[in-house]
């Protein structure tokens, strides 16, 4: 071991960032777990001596909720995003226009140059009572009066979707991709008409972007923040905008430490068992 | 759905039937004509394909043969012509409802399924029944000798053995036409040889259409019922391995087909089917077909074999004065090549290993000039139709096509 680390003369060099970074987040880490341990002093910052009162108080229904409808959201976008984004990759790799291609590549990745605060306010104004979905369902008199878009979950998994749109269509692209045309071809010699060679060749042959693509937009709506915030408006609460009430309008940084702790451990446990779940999809298409 | 019918009422598609004097071939193209933009793929093509036959499509890269292929599976459509499939137009039938068979270049096994799966493929597809899917998977793989091997994924097969794989998948639909895309190129030299005795034999013995393609034209002649030979997009001969080979209508399938020298000549006379040309001032027959467009005193081109010429002493009559330039040991051959005294390299093919000895490089020899077996075209500035390689003052040149053709 120690020879093979000498014949790497720079490595000391190269591993300093990764180490100094690991580092703060290991402190960041260890700050939440100290002040999740910690009992909440009313009308200070600081805080007091050694309690599990706060890993209690993650037993309450608000808390709870939360947590569940975290997960939900977080499901439910992935899986949205999947089913949007599919056909979106598969028409990006398959269509021979150049113009084409070129369109959806900008449609679908230019909202990762805008931040997501940004798209955020964006969909503000298309959801909003007199936004552009209500304004035109009414202008069309298909509604009296504007449906409640804003502040609520429907809303706010709108959005998210919109947030990890362009990544699931870059991974699933990446993977269809990889696909050998030939491979469709042989289904079709074979007799296979257009959506069963897509049902019994590609698609399970795409399965590793699938895979990849859910997992991500899974942890990306899982921290997303401004989103929720915004689009829910304090009526949707999941476990980041929670931390966030209770951290910095309540400044009970005991409580919101535990919370982010316990939101952690919930993204982890989610995403191994998603993990876990989808690794025989993920061996079909190993090629 | 075409097809299906046609299954139902055997006796109209009965060869030789008194209806039918002709039988009906496996595959018909009428004028198919296929164009990518601008450019035109596959110019306006007729074609039969006999009912058992193996025909090849022969040509280099870019020649039109892969897109011809296409075209008879389904995966490309025609822009004109009409294309038959046991007598049924599937012009515009969906590959899926051709009932074609096909080995890919890669040969296109399913990776998530295992060799029993990819072969059932085509039969699940149809709604066969399981226990008969069984059976003709079996069967099947018994024929390309893979039994015991169901259960594997295909990536655990060698080359050779995931070929067989694709022909089992290919043929065990019992499809009307099985379409080879260069199938062999992937397998080392060895391999090779022995999966094409196999191929054939399989073909024989089952008697399917087979339509294959390829550029290799050692493949092609040792193979092919028939071959086609292409080259630009346009068909430039169709005929046996013997025709094509002994008497090219066409300067591209003479230089293609084979290795051949090129001499510099004049037409001298034409008389009906036979022409006489000047080599320097040996005379020769050639067929006259092949010299259309010509007038008498015009240049052409004599094309010669290495293996029809033969090497003598320096001005013995009637030989054509040359001088040895290098001697190539071939094992069971020797290339002896030769600068011509007006110019252009010849290669004469000698059996036996005498020559090495003899000919040292430099000695003025006579070369012999067969009367059979030579072809004559117009000289190249007068044909339209490119030869594969080399620039067009280097004429007359030898042509050996590809490095690995000469045998």
């Amino acid at each position: 071991m120690r020879s093979a680390i000498r014949r790497r003369p720079f490595l000391a060099l190269f591993v300093t960032p990764a180490v100094l970074v690991a580092a703060a987040v290991v402190a960041a880490l260890a700050a939440i777990l100290r002040y999740s341990l910690h009992a909440y002093l009313p009308g200070s910052l600081d805080i007091g001596g050694f309690t599990l009162d706060n890993l209690a108080d993650l037993g309450r229904p608000i808390v709870l909720r939360a947590l569940r409808d975290t997960v939900l959201i977080c499901f439910e976008t992935a899986l949205i995003t999947l089913l949007v984004g599919y056909p979106v990759a598969y028409a990006l790799v398959r269509t021979r226009s150049v113009v084409l291609k070129s369109v959806i590549l900008v449609v679908a990745v230019t909202p990762l140059f805008l931040g997501e605060v940004v798209r955020t306010y964006a969909w503000t104004v298309v959801l909003g009572h007199a936004g552009f979905v209500n304004a035109t369902l009414r202008q069309l008199g298909l509604i009296e009066r504007p449906i409640q878009l804003m502040f609520t979950e429907f809303g706010v998994i709108v959005a998210l979707v919109h947030v990890t749109l362009p990544v699931m269509v870059v991974m699933l692209a990446a993977a269809l991709a990889h696909i050998d045309r030939d491979y469709e071809r042989a289904a079709q010699s074979l007799g296979a008409g257009p959506v069963r060679a897509f049902l019994t060749v590609t698609l399970p042959l795409s399965m590793p972007g699938v895979v990849a693509g859910f997992t991500t937009a899974f942890a990306w709506t899982f921290s997303a923040f401004a989103t929720p915030q915004v689009i829910g408006g304090g009526k949707v609460s999941v476990v980041s905008t929670l931390v966030y009430q209770l951290g910095l309008s309540s400044f009970n940084f005991p409580v919101a430490a535990s919370l982010s702790l316990a939101g952690l451990v919930l993204a982890l446990g989610t995403m191994w068992l998603v993990r876990r779940a989808t690794r025989p999809l993920e061996a079909l298409g190993g090629h | 759905m075409l097809s299906k019918a046609a299954d139902r009422s055997p006796p109209a598609s009965l060869p030789g039937t008194a209806a039918n004097p002709r039988p009906v071939p496996a595959v018909r193209l009428d004028g198919v004509v296929k164009r990518f933009g601008a450019a035109t793929a596959l110019e306006e093509t007729w074609l039969r394909v006999e009912q058992g036959e193996f025909l090849t499509l022969l040509g280099p890269s870019g020649c039109g043969k892969t897109t011809l292929l296409n075209l008879m599976a389904g995966f490309l459509e025609a822009d004109a012509g009409e294309i038959f499939i046991g007598g049924d137009l599937v012009t515009s039938t969906p590959a899926y409802e051709r009932e074609i068979g096909i080995v890919f270049q890669n040969y296109a096994l399913f990776p998530h399924m295992s060799v029993a799966k990819n072969v059932g493929y085509g039969l699940r597809m149809r709604g066969v029944p399981r226990r008969e899917i069984a059976e003709r998977v079996d069967a099947a793989l018994a024929l390309v000798k893979l039994s015991g091997f169901s259960d594997r994924s295909p990536r655990q097969l060698s080359g050779g053995q995931q070929q067989r794989v694709a022909l089992a998948r290919a043929l065990v639909i019992r499809p009307k036409v099985l379409l080879l895309d260069e199938p062999f190129s992937a397998l080392d030299k060895n391999l090779r040889g022995a999966m094409q005795v196999e191929l054939k034999e399989i073909q024989r013995r089952l008697g399917v259409t087979t339509v294959f393609v390829t550029h290799d034209q050692s493949e092609a002649l040792s193979l092919s019922d028939r071959i086609v030979v292409m080259s630009a997009g346009r068909v430039r001969q169709t005929g046996t391995p013997d025709e094509v080979y002994r008497h090219p209508q066409d300067r591209f399938v003479a230089g293609f087909i084979g290795d051949v020298n090129l001499l510099p000549a004049s037409l001298l006379a034409r008389a009906g089917e036979r022409a006489t040309v000047a080599i320097r001032d040996l005379r020769r027959d050639v067929e006259a077909a092949t010299l259309r467009g010509c007038a008498v005193g015009e240049e052409v081109d004599v094309f010669v074999r290495p293996d029809h010429l033969a090497v003598r002493q320096a001005g013995e009559a009637g030989t054509l004065p040359a001088r040895v330039a290098a001697l190539v040991y071939q094992g069971s051959h020797i290339d002896l090549h030769a600068d011509l005294a007006e110019g252009g390299r010849v290669v004469v093919r000698m059996p036996g290993q005498g020559a090495l000895a003899t000919y040292a490089p430099g000695t003025p020899v006579g070369l012999v000039v067969p009367q059979g077996g030579l072809a004559a075209f117009p000289a190249r500035d007068a044909a339209p139709s490119p030869l594969p390689q080399g620039p067009p003052d280097s004429r007359p040149s030898s042509l050996p096509p590809e490095p690995g053709s000469t045998r």
